[in-house]
């Protein structure tokens, strides 16, 4: 009943102007990226939190996750038209999806992929309001050994299931951690990589090098490519409608896939990327007719579309929870709530439960508003498609530039920025993966504070750990983890999920 | 991408980050290690260049092993990310003295330039439109104080 009543107030909360056109703007500008080959909703996300910080630290998550959101729904867009997905989760949608507009069915693919959307978000949060506080009081009673075994079996995860190569994406997570080290120290005030440097002193900030990795990397990326215009199907709203028998066959993978999808977006990795590529192969396996799959199976298209948008509420629960980011979009909402002052983890749910109801509120309108743009605006979204990279790229460049400038007035932020864009470029290029080194970067400061207390409390006896519970579970499931990754080709079983990170990271 | 026939640009890369790993733990020693009991403010930083080193040697010795290190793009490719680099350095370094409404006209004219906007209508009305667009936003908007340069 106490839930209740937090909800209640959060709605009164969440219908404030503000909070409202925060939602609608983060849903409408997600979309939009969704739909556009290129940008993905990470990229946009840094680039929005200097817009987020005139505002309340709930206004700032609720237009972060309305992006997030925003895009997963407008993704499909392009997948189902174009057969280009507008970011990494919708790359699976193009299988069934292209081949359902080309037999003349995009109308009735678009809105029951809508209607999924709808339907995954709000059991996505449904769980996130029943799950998430439970944890964060149940993370109440965890010290510092709990947290570092809780990050080691992140990392090790992470790294394993964001890159094709496990070491690149340790790498990029060592990297990240050395970043975070950059500073004076504030446990003992001693300054660290400096080298007599005053800029240094505070460390390096994170929305420079976020918005370089992520969007100046990406404007670099895609101006490089050759651009490929693409031809799009027309969509009337009378399309729209799909048949009974489309109906019919949507609503146990809808069901299956917003399941599954908030179960997967509680991995560390690329969660609403994976949540589909297993979505698929589950509908697939228990379908009775499978072969139609690849030539128009609508369930097909709507399982996975459903998995990618409750991943994003399941994602949430670590975050919110235990203020560790399993995903890069988490990792950038993280650092806007710090950039509020807010710290999320097991606190949050005490010091600021207004945070958590406003945005749980928030989200159910923003899951509505995202169905009600979607449906007879697919059209119009569909167009965005179309706008030249010569014409869109320079836009973002600038917004990147001013953007990032304008939080410190600081030119040494702009070329932090520039940096961090040219060697994203390469990384991306050399299939580094950029996500794990910015959730390196967030979490470098939470680690070496676990590390510390934790060697401080056993007096430098790590063999104490074993008398910590959960910490030797979370430890051994990262040695279990790593055992099954090495031995397993072995012993003929294979553990990889090859996702290709694209730049929904 | 094409491979470079001698070095490639990935393997130094990748071994800089292997003496950059090794520096990061020695000059963390100098911080002071202390112990595991006492852990000093060089500890972390040690054991996290620790890490990046070894993580570096390992993809050095598979980049070295399998040849399939990348080198640079294709000479358009490069082309582009060097006029791309320079436009917003250019930005960075003339925003201070002709302020960011010009500067920002005159990159934006520079970016549709290098990526082949055609003509001088199209860029000139991206530039315009988008340095409109910056002033609405972060100076009407959202009253940041930004440089105004000539414009005073």
């Amino acid at each position: 009943m106490e839930g209740l009543s937090l909800l209640y107030s959060g709605f009164i909360n969440s219908f404030t102007t503000v909070n409202l056109v925060a939602c609608f703007i983060g849903a409408l500008i997600g979309t939009v990226v969704g739909v556009l080959p290129g940008l993905g909703p990470t990229a946009t996300m840094v680039l929005m939190l200097p817009f987020t910080l005139p505002y309340g630290p709930t206004t700032g998550l609720i237009m972060m996750t309305g992006v997030w959101y925003g895009a997963m729904y407008g993704g499909s867009t392009t997948s189902v038209l174009v057969n280009i997905p507008g970011e990494a989760a919708s790359v699976v949608t193009c299988i069934d999806g292209y081949q359902m507009c080309k037999n003349g069915r995009a109308g009735a693919a678009l809105a029951l992929v809508a209607i999924g959307s709808f339907v995954a978000g709000t059991i996505g949060l449904l769980g996130l309001q029943f799950f998430a506080p439970l944890l964060g009081n149940a993370a109440l009673s965890f010290g510092p050994p709990e947290f570092l075994s809780f990050m080691i079996l992140a990392f090790v995860l992470l790294s394993n299931l964001s890159a094709e190569a496990p070491l690149k994406g340790a790498l990029m997570i060592a990297l990240g951690l050395f970043l975070a080290t950059v500073g004076i120290n504030p446990m003992d005030s001693y300054p660290r990589f400096t080298f007599g440097f005053e800029k240094l002193m505070l460390g390096i900030d994170f929305l420079p090098v976020a918005v370089g990795l992520f969007g100046i990397s990406e404007v670099l990326s895609i101006a490089v490519e050759k651009y490929v215009k693409p031809v799009v199907s027309k969509v009337r709203l009378r399309d729209l409608y799909p048949n009974r028998d489309e109906i019919r066959r949507s609503v146990n993978p809808m069901l299956r896939g917003s399941i599954l999808g908030f179960f997967m977006g509680l991995l560390p990795g690329p969660c609403t990327v994976i949540s589909t590529f297993v979505a698929y192969a589950l509908e697939k396996r228990i379908s009775r007719t499978p072969e139609r799959f690849g030539h128009g199976a609508v369930e097909g298209v709507v399982g996975p579309e459903s998995a990618n948008n409750s991943a994003v509420m399941g994602s949430m629960i670590p975050l919110l929870t235990l203020g560790i980011p399993f995903a890069a979009p988490s990792a950038i909402m993280l650092a806007g709530l710090r950039m509020h002052n807010v710290e999320p983890g097991p606190m949050l749910f005490v010091t600021h439960p207004d945070v958590f109801w406003t945005f749980i509120a928030a989200m159910y309108l923003g899951n509505l508003m995202l169905l009600i743009l979607n449906l007879p605006l697919v059209g119009a979204f569909a167009k965005i498609a179309v706008i030249r990279p010569q014409v869109l790229l320079p836009v973002i460049s600038l917004i990147c530039l001013v953007g990032v400038y304008s939080v410190r007035n600081a030119l040494f932020d702009v070329w932090v920025m520039i940096g961090a864009g040219v060697v994203g470029y390469f990384l991306r290029q050399w299939k580094y993966p950029i996500a794990p080194f910015i959730i390196g970067l967030v979490l470098g400061p939470t680690t070496e504070n676990s590390l510390r207390q934790t060697l401080l409390m056993f007096k430098g006896d790590v063999s104490l750990i074993v008398g910590r519970p959960l910490s030797i579970t979370l430890l051994a499931l990262a040695t279990a983890f790593l055992a099954y990754k090495f031995l397993g080709p072995r012993f003929g079983t294979k553990l990889a999920v090859n996702v290709d990170e694209g730049k929904s990271l | 991408m094409h491979k470079a026939p001698g070095f490639r640009l990935e393997t130094g890369f990748v071994f800089v980050l292997l003496v950059l790993g090794s520096a990061i733990s020695v000059i963390s020693w100098g911080y002071g290690f202390g112990s595991l009991a006492q852990p000093g403010p060089g500890l972390y930083p040690f054991f996290v260049g620790a890490a990046i080193s070894v993580f570096s040697l390992f993809i050095l010795i598979a980049v070295l092993m399998s040849g399939t290190g990348k080198s640079l793009p294709a000479r358009e490719g490069a082309r582009t990310l060097a006029l791309m680099t320079l436009t917003f350095c250019f930005w960075i370094l003339a925003m201070p003295l002709l302020g960011y409404v010009v500067v920002s006209m005159l990159a934006t004219y520079a970016f549709c330039k290098v990526m082949k906007l055609e003509g001088w209508r199209k860029p000139l009305a991206v530039s315009a439109g988008t340095a409109l667009f910056i002033y609405l936003l972060f100076d009407y908007w959202l009253y940041v104080d930004l440089p105004r340069g000539i414009l005073g």
